[in-house]
């Protein structure tokens, strides 16, 4: 068990990556590039040490925690959930890494790229390895400072600037949502203990808040007139900022812009690093979900809305970029409708959602640093002015063929043969279908039906606008280096292949995420809690449904093929003719507008206006007026000054007098 | 060492005389950042020999002074004092290094500085509300004149505003200290205005209307120094037209003598007025009307500078909004943000003083793209708005998580409300950053060039203890927590 006491190294290496390089990366190779490459193989590795030794003995996970400041700890949980992730961040990153060599070699600037990277996936890593809500909270923040930092790497650009900024304050609206979980949750614990919290545990560690989702749950308040559960929520306001980091819908807008970084750090971002938090937080808090029924339904909801929602306006993009983007959303749109189907399927939820995660991040990263490698060579991110790529880059075109066929699930149902998008996301439509099996409500299926179909027509019109046909401009590419085209060949070979040979074994292991010997839940019970009734052991679909997502799949790559590649109908016809639809779809459904127009600028901006003429006008018009009263004031007293001893004595004698009346009058009354 | 205390304050003061009458600015400079490092070593000592477990003063000293009217030298430091004493300590030889290229009237200028320095060492650590409030005016001169002398085009204006503005409130503040002296002095038959004593003979006092009238007389005069809204409108106007030096210091120190009075002076007093719940709730209103008001009006601004004196009158909306929900941890967190604040608005006045030296505006509209001949201004002060905006692992999140997580359980409502700051916050730091660092370089600046070795020391120096204290606040957590569980227990005390 020696290697667990190395476990806090896989954060830290990163991390210290990031100050050397960051300080001393000028004066090295490739700008210190090695550093972090170094840390993360290392990270890597020790990550995957502790997942094998957890592969044979998944009851004892890894956990180590010390006092920190107040009443809370800082500590480190490795359990089946956190081991396979940290493996595919470390993995993913480490190869990101290296084609960054190539990449950003032309770049003066490489020092802080490979700095920020480093501090990137230290954060992200400890976000997965918490083994309490408030570290997780403080990783999660910190991920979304780097992604700050990397969306705006080419701060001169404006646009860069203002995207960094939207990435920030959007995902800041999610994590406010966060910590407002965090806070109820605290102060709900607080009262359960009656004030008294235990000496010696620590409240907000996992395995303490997990066996309180009985209490959590009976307490009730009561929001507009009906009454709920303290547990629902929590784990809503936790969802809310799993929105914001996996650019769920409505708070997706910053992921579509975040591309104005280096293609690298859209990898990272789309792939290892920053949007996979949502999802995996959602994950690791699943028991409280469990408990929890209405939150487990607008999960659900939200991320099946968000897979078809987003994949609508992936059709329409021209930048390559941008389509991966929305891409991205709509994927995570699936793994959030897969957590939610844990109302019916229980903890193989889990299971189902984050093997999508995990394939997706291997064909997403594929799929971006295949993107890269095009803009790299061709010099241009717009789909317009490409055309042919394919037979002057003939790796990337492969590589990039395999991505887009796991991304719209490609395989054959019964057997083992299939991308690893066939195995897990296919695996999510049937859960849905499962979900309106047991329910009756369809809508679900529908959305994960519908939202395949239209993945699988993006994501071949990018392929065959991009690679197929004749070069639309002169370009004039050539095939990258090897440090970018060797990392494109390995995630190839995994988005091929880690599917077929994993599946089975990555849903048993994960199954066993919350029963070891840091904690003990029973998924069941909390069905029960929530009165709800688990299915077990389905596999009964009919046909049809096995079949499903492949037909919606190939009829996409049909249509496809003939609009982008036949040239059946001649879609610049149906853009140019200003349809409304097209307008729709292309402007993003004027939600950017909506959030930056009206409710940034008009709004709040505005209200801030509004409180400056406040300030100005109204207090300091007081202050102002009180001094300006008192010194008029003095002026006027300043003239019965008069230094003429005859009018003193005058009101003197008027005074006397007056005293006088008074005097009587008050001896009158009484 | 017996007398360290009376040190902190002796020694800024005489190296204030020392520094005046220097010849050159060489010389001033030297002396100057000599007699504030004392007080370093001397704060640096005492944390280590203070015992964070006992409520209880330490390093007391205690002498008559007038003794008929039961006036005493009497000083020490607890929980409440001990990490202001250390900020104090160490942001004043920040400003000094800092201001190490300051040519007009050097030697009167860190003059000023130490004998500001002196003053508040004074308020921090009285025990006598005879001496507290010598020193409390103290404060007020070495500003008004750093203010009017080397101010900015406005700073007549600024300097009379800040003076009479916080001289008001000063005496509505004497007129309460007056009250429980006398009322104490005729109940008691003892004249005293020694500070334990006169709260802990507070809760007698027949009067109910006498007690609030008194609460509320000395909370005027601490809220006013904050400042709190809607008493804040002399900071924007004192921080735009003060010199660097001047904002660092009034940001950093002289408003935390307000929310230091809070802890001394306020909560004790509180479970004791006629009615704590009304009192709870004022406190409450204010703390959370400044945190929202202030991010609002942050947003508003077109000065760089002014918009960081509005993120202030936010900041320190916590420190209230902390203290009135009355939980131990609430309480300590915010204390907390007191030390923290005054470590980060360092960072933030310092990199609007060096963007106003360099490119010679500090409107938002007219900089642009500085990032990129300002590499090493533009880090320390993206470290600076993150901390500022409550980015975990520097020492604002841990404050302000601790307020509102813990305020909650008292204060829901107010909590939630704060909540929506957070957003608006990091709204106005980051759209600042971007049109003032980022983007295109704006070519009518002329020629830029980066900071200084001495103003990124400084700089530096603060940004790695932002960082230190917000991954290890125990040092100064912990004296204040065991304070903070005083003070509540005073609450269940009285029976509230």
């Amino acid at each position: 068990m020696a290697i667990d006491s190395l476990a806090f190294l896989i954060p830290l290496l990163p991390a210290l990556a990031f100050v050397i390089t960051f300080f001393f990366g000028k004066k090295m190779y490739s700008g210190g590039a090695l550093i972090p490459i170094g840390a993360i193989a290392i990270s890597c590795i020790i990550s995957i040490l502790i997942t094998i030794n957890l592969l044979q003995n998944p009851e004892v996970v890894v956990h180590q925690s010390y006092p920190w400041f107040a009443i809370f700890n800082l500590g480190i949980l490795i359990d089946p959930l956190a081991g396979v992730m940290l493996c595919m961040v470390t993995f993913v990153s480490l190869l990101i890494h290296i084609y960054a060599v190539g990449y950003m070699s032309h770049d003066p600037a490489k020092p802080r790229y490979f700095a920020e990277t480093a501090l990137f996936t230290a954060a992200m890593l400890g976000v997965v390895l918490s083994d309490n809500i408030l570290q997780l909270f403080i990783c999660w923040e910190l991920v979304g400072l780097c992604s700050y930092l990397l969306i705006g790497f080419w701060y001169q650009k404006p646009s860069a600037a203002a995207a960094a900024k939207k990435a920030f304050l959007t995902t800041r609206v999610g994590d406010v949502m966060f910590l407002t979980g965090i806070i109820i949750l605290f102060s709900s614990i607080f009262t359960i203990y009656n004030g008294n919290l235990p000496e010696g545990i620590y409240v907000l560690q996992f395995n303490e808040m997990f066996k309180l989702i009985p209490e959590l749950s009976a307490m009730h308040t009561t929001i507009l007139g009906s009454e709920v559960s303290m547990l629902t929520i929590i784990t809503l306001l936790f969802f809310g900022g799993a929105v914001g980091k996996s650019g769920q819908f409505p708070l997706h807008v910053w992921l579509p812009d975040a591309m104005e970084g280096p293609t690298t750090v859209s990898a990272l971002i789309h792939a290892a690093t920053m949007v996979t938090a949502g999802v995996y937080l959602v994950a690791r808090t699943f028991p409280m979900f469990m408990g929890a029924p209405d939150a487990l339904i607008v999960v659900a909801y939200v991320g099946g809305f968000t897979a078809l929602f987003a994949s609508t306006m992936g059709i329409v993009m021209n930048d390559i970029k941008r389509v991966l983007a929305f891409s991205t959303i709509s994927q995570l749109g699936y793994m959030m409708l897969g957590l939610g189907m844990g109302a019916v399927v229980g903890m193989e939820a889990v299971g189902v959602s984050m093997f999508h995660l995990i394939n997706h991040a291997f064909f997403k990263a594929l799929l971006f640093l295949c993107a890269g490698s095009v803009i790299h060579s061709v010099g241009t991110q717009d789909m317009r002015q490409m055309g042919g790529v394919g037979k002057v880059m003939p790796i990337t075109f492969i590589t990039m063929l395999v991505a887009s066929l796991a991304l719209a699930g490609f395989g054959i149902p019964g057997t083992q043969i299939g991308t690893s998008g066939f195995f897990s996301k296919d695996a999510i439509i049937e859960t849905t279908y499962l979900f309106g099996e047991h329910t009756g409500n369809y809508i679900p299926y529908i959305f994960g039906i519908v939202a395949a179909l239209l993945t699988s027509i993006y994501i071949f019109r990018l392929l065959f606008m991009t690679f197929t046909g004749k070069a639309r401009t002169d370009y004039g590419g050539h095939e990258s280096p090897s440090s970018m085209t060797v990392p494109l060949s390995i995630l190839a070979v995994l988005a091929l292949i880690f599917g077929a040979l994993t599946q089975t074994k990555f849903y048993r292991f994960l199954d066993e995420t919350f029963i070891n010997n840091f904690v003990h839940v029973n998924i069941g019970d909390l069905a029960e809690l929530g009165n709800y009734h688990l299915v077990h052991g389905h596999h009964g679909e009919p046909l049809l449904i096995l079949w499903m997502p492949i037909i919606v799949g190939v009829a996409g790559l049909l249509i496809s093929f003939l609009i982008y590649y036949l040239k059946v109908v001649d879609m610049s016809k149906i853009v140019s003719r200003n349809n409304f639809v097209f307008k729709l779809l292309y402007n993003r459904y004027y939600q950017h507008h909506i959030f930056i127009e009206v409710i940034s600028l008009q709004l709040t901006y505005g209200l801030s206006l509004v409180g400056e003429f406040i300030d100005r006008k109204i207090i300091d018009g007081i202050i102002d007026g009180i001094s300006d009263g008192t010194i008029a004031i003095g002026e006027i007293i300043r003239k019965i000054q008069t230094g003429v001893v005859q009018s003193y004595a005058t009101a003197v004698i008027a005074g006397v007098g007056l005293l006088i009346i008074l005097l009587k009058l008050i001896v009158e009354v009484q | 060492m017996t007398y360290i205390v009376s040190l902190m304050i002796l020694v800024p003061l005489i190296g204030a005389v020392l520094t005046l009458l220097t010849q050159t600015k060489e010389q001033a400079r030297s002396i100057a950042l000599v007699s504030s490092l004392a007080p370093l070593v001397g704060a640096l000592y005492m944390m280590m020999q203070f015992n964070s477990l006992t409520p209880a003063m330490q390093f007391v000293e205690s002498f008559d002074w007038i003794p008929s009217l039961g006036v005493k030298y009497m000083v020490g430091v607890d929980g409440i004092a001990m990490p202001l004493v250390l900020l104090a300590a160490i942001v004043v030889p920040a400003t000094i290094i800092y201001s190490w290229g300051e040519s007009k009237d050097a030697n009167q200028f860190f003059a000023l500085i130490l004998a500001l320095q002196a003053g508040v060492m004074g308020v921090f650590t009285s025990l006598d509300f005879f001496l507290f409030y010598i020193f409390w005016e103290l404060t007020l001169i070495p500003m008004y004149f750093l203010i009017s002398i080397w101010g900015g085009p406005k700073k007549e204006y600024a300097a009379i505003k800040f003076f009479i503005y916080t001289h008001v409130a000063s005496l509505v503040m004497l007129l309460g200290i007056f009250a429980i002296y006398f009322a104490v002095w005729a109940q008691t038959g003892i004249p005293s205005f020694e500070i334990p004593y006169l709260l802990e003979q507070f809760q007698f006092l027949e009067s109910s209307m006498l007690r609030d009238s008194i609460f509320l007389a000395m909370l005027f005069g601490f809220i006013v120094k904050m400042p709190a809204v809607p008493f804040h409108t002399w900071l924007p106007d004192a921080h735009v037209e003060a010199p660097t030096a001047g904002s660092v210091l009034l940001a950093a120190v002289l408003l935390k003598m307000g929310g230091y009075g809070l802890f001394r002076v306020m909560l004790p007093m509180l479970p004791f007025t006629g009615s704590p719940d009304l009192m709870i709730s004022i406190l409450a209103f204010i703390g959370v009307l400044s945190i929202l008001y202030g991010a609002m009006l942050a947003l508003a601004q077109t000065d760089l500078k002014k918009m960081v004196a509005y993120s202030s009158i936010s900041h320190m909306g916590y420190v209230t909004l902390g203290a009135a929900a009355l939980v131990p941890l609430s309480v300590s967190g915010a204390m907390f943000q007191q030390f923290s604040h005054g470590l980060i608005t360092c960072l933030l006045f310092m990199s609007c003083g060096a963007i106003q030296h360099i490119a010679g505006t500090r409107v938002i509209a007219e900089l642009g793209g500085l990032g990129q001949k300002m590499p090493k201004l533009t880090v320390l002060m993206l470290f600076g708005f993150m901390a500022s905006l409550g980015l975990p692992g520097l020492s604002g999140f841990i404050a302000e998580f601790m307020i509102l997580t813990f305020a909650y359980i008292t204060l829901p409502g107010y909590v939630l409300l704060a909540l929506l700051g957070i957003v608006v916050t990091a709204g106005y730091h980051l759209w600042a950053i971007q049109r003032s660092m980022f983007g295109v370089l704006n070519d009518k600046l002329g020629h830029l060039h980066d900071i200084t070795n001495y103003e990124t020391l400084s700089m530096g120096i603060l940004a790695l203890l932002v960082l230190y204290f917000g991954l290890n606040p125990s040092p100064v957590l912990d004296m204040m927590t065991t304070n903070a569980e005083q003070i509540v227990s005073l609450m269940a005390l009285a029976g509230v």
